[in-house]
């Protein structure tokens, strides 16, 4: 994906830019609003990944120039304002996405794959992930030929981590799937329901398809 | 400057107070000496009735033995009075009907010369006698005073029974002069008065206002960072005592709020620094070698896990200042939130925790409301309230959720019961101080671990709701976490909202 960053602190730029490199994206990076929007002419991205507080032209204003030019790129927004007021007002403005500093790096790269994924939309009857297969219409969860019985949230928990496999699905993007708030707390409330969806899909197999990711969180990978 | 300086003494109470003093005590000294000369006139002039009426009826008995009133018993009887009156001026002037006149004045010593002091004609003239007592006898007249003479009038009768006009009078020239003695003693008196009423007044309003100054002085010598000393008490329980009193009580709560402040500040520094000096210091031992890739992984972990709790942190500080700052819109600005909805998603999120623990997590609603704020900052007061009681709730133990309304039908209550450790009574008033962790989590064992502001953060957010956070607390039984959030009435159908 061809990714442009506008980010002014230096620091957390070229880490961005790096990281997502690496990933496999195409970035490019600047750190003023006004060049982003003339870079935004000249060039097509798929993502925008936008600061709020830029020292020229503030993220928003970047933003609105986009949306009046009708320039089909998906926006998400990075911001130190973290109040839920400026979330709803930051996605009225026409952003896909808000993410608020700081992050966690999985979490970004999860965002911009799912933006992208929202806007193609292919509908989907069924996930699958190496010998694990999810039926969405019967909700029916197999591993091999070996089915699986899951309560409703570890079914959703197991969803969300199949629909972002080979990602890592961060603590506070599974909260926010599973029960639509973001703890801020110490006690990991994400663990147990982890461990028992790990025990339940492990039962019979070697291979644990579910991997911690220190710091970060879980990730789902094919056996 | 100078100008400046004799302003604001003119504007001080002290000078204000001297003026006014000044002013009341002059006014009720010449309200007094008019008074007391005004009733010495009177007690003066009626005294001189009183002599002329006597003479009068002596006059009269002596005309009614005479048989004119030009006879020589009679002038000579009238000589010996105006002699014995001579210092007032007596006189008395008879007339009969055939005007025929005696007038007799009083003289001066044995000096036969004769002060024409009441020309008679004058007199008799400048007199109206209503025209009904011209021929009768009347028992008493009215005095009357003419030319500063006072003067009474009668109708006599003669041996005969003819009528004679008598007019006995006096001068009042003793009594204007005694009355002018009293007004230069009255005069005399102002003008002490004039002098000693401000003197007096400045030193009085001196004595009261001189506590205002050492209050002033005290107050001046305060600074924010040495609040210890207090306003003096001089016991007197007047109303000086008790501003002495009221402000420190106030420097007391000000002193506290700066102390509270100090700590937070202190605290804040310690939390935020700790884990920022093993960021650092995690990634400079990172550094210092070469070290296989395993290592790296494992240091840098580390530092990712590091900086998640300094993130956790600073969102919880920022939270907590974002709720301060708000407390006055969080309710305008609220949207409609049904309780039962945030305490069964928060119910759902713990009871895997609570399980793994072996802690019954339970709920039970009673009677459902809504309430107005911010649907994420109450989930937030649900979410620490169940995490708190499951961490000091040991396994085995039970974590009830209860949801009803109050008995005045205007506030949601929400409990958190827990069967836990349960808080003392000392710890009670500092369990809401941010960074305060009770005893027993200051070990910071994995269950129990947390940044201490979780309490404060919940007390900020009730407030802002215009609600009440509250705990009862057994050691050893546990402890119960009230919450009372006032209910929204809106004037909209109520069935709009609870879709």
């Amino acid at each position: 994906m061809r990714i442009l960053i506008v980010e002014d602190d230096a620091v957390l730029g070229a880490v961005l830019e790096k990281g997502l490199t690496e990933v496999g994206h195409v970035c490019q990076w600047t750190q003023s609003g006004s060049s982003a929007v003339h870079l935004l002419g000249i060039q097509n991205f798929d993502v925008l990944i936008l600061d709020l507080m830029l020292p020229d032209l503030p993220g928003l204003e970047v933003l609105k120039q986009l949306r009046q030019d009708k320039r089909d790129v998906s926006v998400l927004v990075l911001t130190a304002l973290g109040s839920v007021d400026d979330r709803v007002h930051g996605l009225n403005s026409g952003a896909d996405d808000y993410l608020v500093k700081p992050f966690a790096f999985a979490e970004l790269v999860a965002r911009i794959v799912a933006i992208e994924r929202r806007k193609t939309k292919t509908p989907v009857t069924e996930l699958q992930a190496g010998t694990l297969t999810i039926e969405l219409t019967s909700r029916l969860v197999k591993r091999g030929e070996k089915e699986i019985e899951l309560t409703p949230t570890e079914y959703k928990l197991l969803e969300f981590l199949m629909r972002n496999s080979d990602q890592v699905a961060t603590r506070r993007m599974l909260c926010e799937h599973l029960w639509e708030s973001d703890w801020e707390g110490v006690t990991n409330v994400i663990e147990v329901h982890i461990n028992r969806l790990r025990n339940k899909l492990n039962k019979g197999f070697e291979i644990d398809m579910i991997h911690t990711i220190r710091g970060s969180g879980y990730e789902l990978r094919a056996d | 400057m100078s100008f400046e300086r004799i302003n604001a003494t003119f504007r001080s109470l002290r000078f204000r107070l001297m003026l006014l003093n000044a002013i009341v005590v002059l006014l009720a000294s010449m309200g007094t000496l008019i008074g007391l000369r005004a009733g010495m006139r009177f007690a003066l002039v009626h005294e001189l009735d009183q002599i002329l009426s006597e003479d009068l009826e002596e006059i009269e008995l002596d005309l009614a033995a005479a048989g004119a009133p030009n006879s020589s018993t009679l002038s000579s009887q009238l000589d010996r009075k105006a002699r014995g009156h001579v210092e007032h001026r007596w006189f008395v002037q008879i007339r009969d009907m055939t005007d025929i006149t005696t007038a007799i004045e009083g003289k001066r010593g044995s000096d036969a010369s004769i002060d024409r002091l009441a020309p008679s004609e004058i007199l008799w003239q400048s007199i109206n006698v209503p025209s009904e007592l011209e021929h009768s006898s009347i028992e008493a007249t009215v005095p009357m005073t003419v030319e500063g003479y006072r003067l009474f009038d009668r109708i006599g009768k003669l041996s005969d029974n003819s009528p004679v006009r008598i007019r006995v009078g006096a001068s009042m020239n003793l009594i204007d002069r005694d009355l002018t003695l009293i007004d230069r003693i009255i005069g005399i008196a102002f003008g002490l008065g004039l002098v000693i009423a401000p003197l007096g007044g400045y030193w009085l309003a001196g004595r009261v206002t001189r506590p205002l100054a050492t209050i002033i002085n005290t107050a001046d010598r305060l600074r924010p960072e040495e609040l210890n000393e207090r306003l003096p008490m001089r016991g007197t329980g007047d109303e000086l005592d008790h501003l002495s009193h009221t402000l420190n009580l106030l420097l007391d709560r000000i002193a506290n709020f700066l102390q509270q402040r100090k700590d937070f500040l202190a605290n804040a520094a310690h939390e935020l620094r700790t884990p920022l000096a093993a960021l650092r210091s995690t990634a400079e031992v990172a550094m210092r070698s070469q070290r296989s890739a395993q290592e790296y992984q494992e240091l840098l972990g580390t530092i990712v896990e590091e900086s998640e709790s300094l993130e956790l942190l600073v969102n919880q500080l920022l939270l907590l200042a974002e709720t301060e700052a708000d407390a006055e819109t969080l309710m305008m600005t609220g949207e409609p939130v049904a309780l039962v909805e945030l305490i069964e998603r928060s119910c759902d999120m713990f009871v895997g925790v609570a399980e793994s623990r072996s802690i019954e997590l339970r709920y039970q609603i009673l009677r459902s409301s809504i309430v107005k704020g911010n649907r994420h900052h109450l989930r937030q007061v649900i979410n620490n309230l169940i995490d708190n009681s499951l961490k000091f709730t040991p396994a085995g133990g039970k974590v009830d959720l209860t949801l009803d309304i109050d008995m005045s039908n205007t506030m949601a209550c929400f409990s958190v019961q827990d069967t836990g450790v349960g808080i003392a009574i000392d710890e009670k008033p500092r369990l809401f101080d941010r960074f305060y962790r009770g005893d027993r989590s200051r070990q910071r064992d994995a269950v129990t671990r947390g940044t201490g502001l979780g309490l404060s953060i919940c007390q900020a957010i009730i407030k802002g709701h215009g609600g009440t956070l509250s705990i009862e607390s057994q050691i050893g039984r546990g402890s119960c976490f009230l919450v009372s959030l006032p209910i929204y009435q809106p004037s909209v159908r109520q069935d709009e909202l609870t879709d």
